[in-house]
């Protein structure tokens, strides 16, 4: 949409954009260095999420062996509450075609 | 004075801060040119003197704790109540003193100088009790009586038994046992009360005003007081509650005249009771007072008297009172006492007790027995009792009542969108599990009203307690009154109060007050409404599908509540109110479906290279699962035209175009599988549940409409497989209902050639995959509809479309395991069957 201002009467929170992406895969990220992707099923106002079929990935930094090494350790959930108060970020997950 | 160990040490003559205020101070002051003196300039500071250690003598103030009998004093103690019961002794003073100088009263007259009345009445009753200083002398508050029966003018010169608050007026036996008589052997330890002032009794003040009097005026009134003392009336109300003021004004009338002066006496113990002013006879100020003696019952624990006042009252009326050790002044008082009836019969020091026979001594101490063990449990019970005043009780059940009331809503609002907004879920889940509750909301109101109840029973239990009786009284009345309030809640979450800056917006705990009021007008809604759907019309990107597929949610969600608040069918022709309240609903049904329809935007042109915006809304997994709920709402003509739309771009569904099968085993992504698995589940289940109510006529036309697409991409497509066998099978049923004699079937059978002749190159490539895929079955289903409604020269071509697909399967199907292969085969059966074959002539 180009011209979201005129859209007004249906985006009036932030949380509206949040509500398109509902059934939709979305690509989280969240304090801790931890991403999620996967279905939205549900948010709330304070953003917290309840996602479905969930790949979290999370990166931790190894720096034993002094070569400051990112790893990314990856797991999945079928479904998952997210507390709102980690979320820094809720985007849309481009479609796979 | 000692009492609380002051230092008396200091300048006599100054007033102290524990004096208090000599209302005759001028009165005396005028004929022996004593000071005049101001608090101001006197006050020494002694208040800084105090010694914090010296409370040696608390014990004997305020009762020991460790008492024999006594249980431990609870922290709910009742100084208040126990302070009531001194009106007992404060009458008998009355009492005395009358019975001691009758004619003294009538005299007074009103020029008596009582300024300093109005701002020191506490003081002031106290000093009316204990007798007022002299020329020269300042009280220093506890003066000491004289020992000559309250009526001699030997006044507190030399030492005089220590005032002592009896012990047995908060209900504990005293830990020191005072002699009643004489006064004076009272082991007063501290008593060095000032020795240089000398303390001007009552009377004396009284002869002082009457001398003055008789000087200024005089005309004497005497008093016709030829009543008995005993049997004078009184009102303790009118001298406690303005002492000077009502001491001193002219008597009005017969009983006025007749009223004595309460004194706080005590005349068996020659002690004074506690000095705190009566507060209670405020209730009663203006009461006659002629004849209405029964002194005032409120705050006093009537369990605590019951007790006591049963003993004394059996004591008083079955037996002439027996005379006191303090001889002539008590005997009376205790007749008194017995008219008073209950209030007056507590037995408030140990020595009445040894006036009792044994039967009555024996009740007496089962009775304090059984108070002790009362008084035990309750001690038991009540340690952590007075941690929380009443108002601080009543502050948390206000809280507390709120949220319920605020938790439970309006009890007459049940089923309402409130209810359902407050907790959707729930109400949803409790309406599917159906059954026993028929109402939602019952359980909480069940709770709420348990809640209420019982705190009404306990208010009622507790009636028969002294203290929480008013506290529960007050709590159960508040409790309704939350109730209350909460019925009458405007329903409107706001209230503009004319005058008024802003608007006062209600809140509670679910719904908090909301801090921004943004007003939007429905005139600019509207008209940004159609704009924008025009907008979004002209730019079919997937955010605005998106958007409109929350629309149609939130659309959805308000049809499916008003469904919820149908009302009932009018009983009769005759209900009007009924009827309104119909054509209200499906008014607003009406808008709703209205709203809904053009959310869907049917019959928005497609802007070029988009696909159709309903068609778009299918692409979405969302869009596909909303359209069993959308079909609910919409009336048949919009079904059949959504049926049409839907056909009409077959060949532009997502799940069409990009789910061709290929001969490659070319696997489809899991997202499009994903996404044909939930059109099929939602959208063509929905489709064929309208389907198979479809006339023939419309079902023909449809198929005419198929055929003009671009049958071979459909055709390729499961779900567009699976929409022709929909089609092709529903003809056949109305076929097998209706028979084929109808005039529209030759209609179909024209659709229905045509359609053949354009699938029919299309045929050998339907299969998804190669043979060894498998999942084939919906293309042999499709076959097996085509074979049924085709002719035989229709089917012959069928055979050979297909032949080798057929051959390959069976071929197959003898390599598998027995089960798989059986499987197979029964698909290719289908087909087979419905051209009068069969697998096993292939074998």
């Amino acid at each position: 949409m180009a011209d979201v201002a005129e859209e007004a009467p249906s985006v009036s929170e932030p949380l509206d954009l949040v509500r398109l992406l509902l059934d939709e895969v979305v690509f989280v990220k969240l304090r801790g260095d931890r991403e999620l992707k996967g279905r939205l099923h549900a948010y709330d106002s304070h953003c917290n999420l309840v996602l479905g079929d969930v790949e979290e990935t999370i990166y931790v930094v190894e720096d034993e062996e002094n070569d400051d090494e990112v790893k990314t350790i990856s797991r999945k959930s079928e479904m998952l509450f997210v507390r709102g108060d980690s979320v820094v970020l809720i985007s849309p997950q481009s479609r796979i075609h | 004075m000692s009492f609380f160990g002051f230092n008396n040490a200091h300048n006599t003559a100054a007033t102290g801060f524990s004096q208090a205020h000599d209302p005759f101070q001028g009165l005396s002051g005028r004929d022996d040119d004593g000071d005049a003196l101001e608090f101001e300039d006197t006050y020494d500071g002694l208040g800084d003197q105090l010694e914090e250690t010296k409370d040696s003598f608390n014990d004997d103030t305020f009762g020991d704790t460790s008492d024999i009998t006594a249980a431990p004093v609870g922290k709910d103690f009742d100084f208040f109540s126990q302070t009531a019961k001194v009106q007992n002794a404060i009458e008998e003073e009355h009492y005395l003193y009358n019975r001691q100088q009758p004619p003294a009263r009538s005299i007074q007259p009103v020029s008596q100088p009582v300024q300093q009345a109005s701002f020191v009445q506490p003081s002031l009753t106290s000093a009316a009790s204990y007798g007022y200083t002299s020329q020269g002398h300042y009280r220093t508050g506890y003066e000491k009586y004289g020992n000559d029966k309250y009526g001699g003018d030997k006044y507190s010169n030399e030492p005089v038994p220590e005032l002592q608050v009896d012990a047995s007026l908060w209900g504990v036996a005293p830990k020191k046992q005072t002699q009643p008589d004489p006064p004076v052997s009272q082991p007063a330890a501290p008593s060095s009360s000032a020795p240089s002032r000398k303390i001007l009794s009552l009377e004396e003040v009284e002869a002082q005003m009457r001398a003055q009097a008789k000087a200024a005026q005089a005309t004497p009134s005497p008093t016709p007081h030829a009543q008995g003392p005993s049997q004078i009336p009184y009102d303790p109300a009118i001298q406690f509650a303005q002492p000077a003021q009502q001491q001193f004004i002219p008597p009005v009338d017969h009983a006025r005249q007749a009223l004595p002066i309460h004194v706080l006496q005590r005349p068996q113990s020659n002690q004074a009771p506690s000095p705190q002013p009566p507060v209670q006879p405020a209730v009663h100020q203006r009461q006659p007072s002629s004849t209405s003696v029964q002194p005032t019952h409120i705050l006093q624990n009537p369990n605590r008297l019951s007790g006591d006042a049963a003993i004394m009252g059996m004591h008083q009326h079955s037996t002439p009172p027996v005379p006191g050790p303090s001889a002539p002044p008590t005997q009376p008082s205790h007749r008194h006492q017995g008219s008073f009836g209950r209030q007056a019969n507590i037995i408030t020091h140990p020595s009445q007790v040894s006036q009792l026979t044994e039967e009555q001594k024996a009740a007496y101490m089962e009775q304090e027995a059984k108070r002790a063990k009362r008084n035990h449990k309750i001690f038991l019970m009540s340690r952590d009792n007075g941690v929380m005043t009443p108002q601080d009780k009543s502050f948390v059940t206000r809280i507390q009542l709120q949220q319920l009331v605020a938790a439970t809503g309006n009890p007459n609002e049940h089923g309402t969108d409130e209810s359902l907004a407050e907790d959707f879920y729930y109400q949803v889940h409790s309406s599917l599990q159906g059954g026993q509750r028929q109402n939602p909301n019952q359980p909480l109101n069940n709770f709420a009203q348990t809640y209420l109840f019982q705190t009404g029973n306990r208010s009622g239990h507790m009636r028969r307690h002294r203290g929480p009786e008013n506290h529960m009284q007050r709590m159960e009345q508040q409790v309704q009154r939350a109730v209350e309030a909460a019925k009458n809640k405007p329903k409107n979450k706001q209230l503009v109060i004319e005058g008024s800056l802003g608007k006062i917006s209600f809140s509670n705990a679910k719904t908090p007050k909301p801090l921004l009021n943004i007003k939007r007008t429905e005139s600019t809604d509207d008209a940004n409404r159609p704009s924008s759907a025009h907008k979004v019309v002209s730019a079919g990107d997937r955010k605005s599908d998106l958007r409109t597929i929350e629309r149609i949610y939130t659309i959805l969600m308000k049809m499916e509540d008003h469904d919820r608040v149908l009302p009932p069918a009018p009983t009769s022709d005759a209900d009007v109110e009924g009827h309104q309240r119909g054509m209200r609903w499906s008014n607003e049904a009406q808008a709703l479906n209205q709203e809904l329809w053009s959310a869907l935007r049917v019959y928005d042109e497609p802007q070029p290279g988009h696909p159709h915006p309903f068609v778009a809304l299918l692409s979405y997994n969302k869009g596909m699962k909303a359209m069993n709920r959308i079909f609910r709402h919409l009336t048949q003509e919009q079904r059949t035209t959504i049926l049409t739309l839907v056909i009409v771009n077959l060949d532009k569904l997502d799940v069409v175009v990009n789910a061709q099968v290929t001969s490659a085993a070319v696997q489809l992504t899991a997202a499009m599988r994903e996404n044909i698995h939930v059109f099929s589940n939602a959208v063509m289940n929905t489709l064929f549940n309208f389907l198979n109510e479809l006339d023939l006529d419309i079902v023909a036309g449809l198929l005419s409409i198929l055929s003009k697409q671009r049958l071979d991409v459909i055709a390729k497509s499961r779900i567009g497989a699976s929409m022709i066998t929909m089609i092709l099978s529903r003809a056949e049923i109305i076929k097998v209902n209706v028979g084929n004699t109808h005039p529209s079937w030759r209609a179909w059978d024209t659709c229905h050639t045509d359609f053949f002749d354009r699938l029919e190159p299309t045929l050998p490539y339907m299969f998804p995959g190669s043979v060894n895929t498998g999942d084939d079955i919906y293309v042999w289903q499709l076959l097996a509809a085509l074979g049924i409604g085709a002719s035989p020269e229709q089917q012959q071509r069928l055979v050979l479309a297909v032949k080798d697909r057929v051959m390959d399967t069976v071929a197959l199907s003898k390599t598998l395991p027995a089960d798989l292969g059986a499987q197979r085969l029964q698909n290719v059966n289908l087909f087979m069957r419905s051209i009068g074959l069969d697998v096993e002539l292939l074998q």
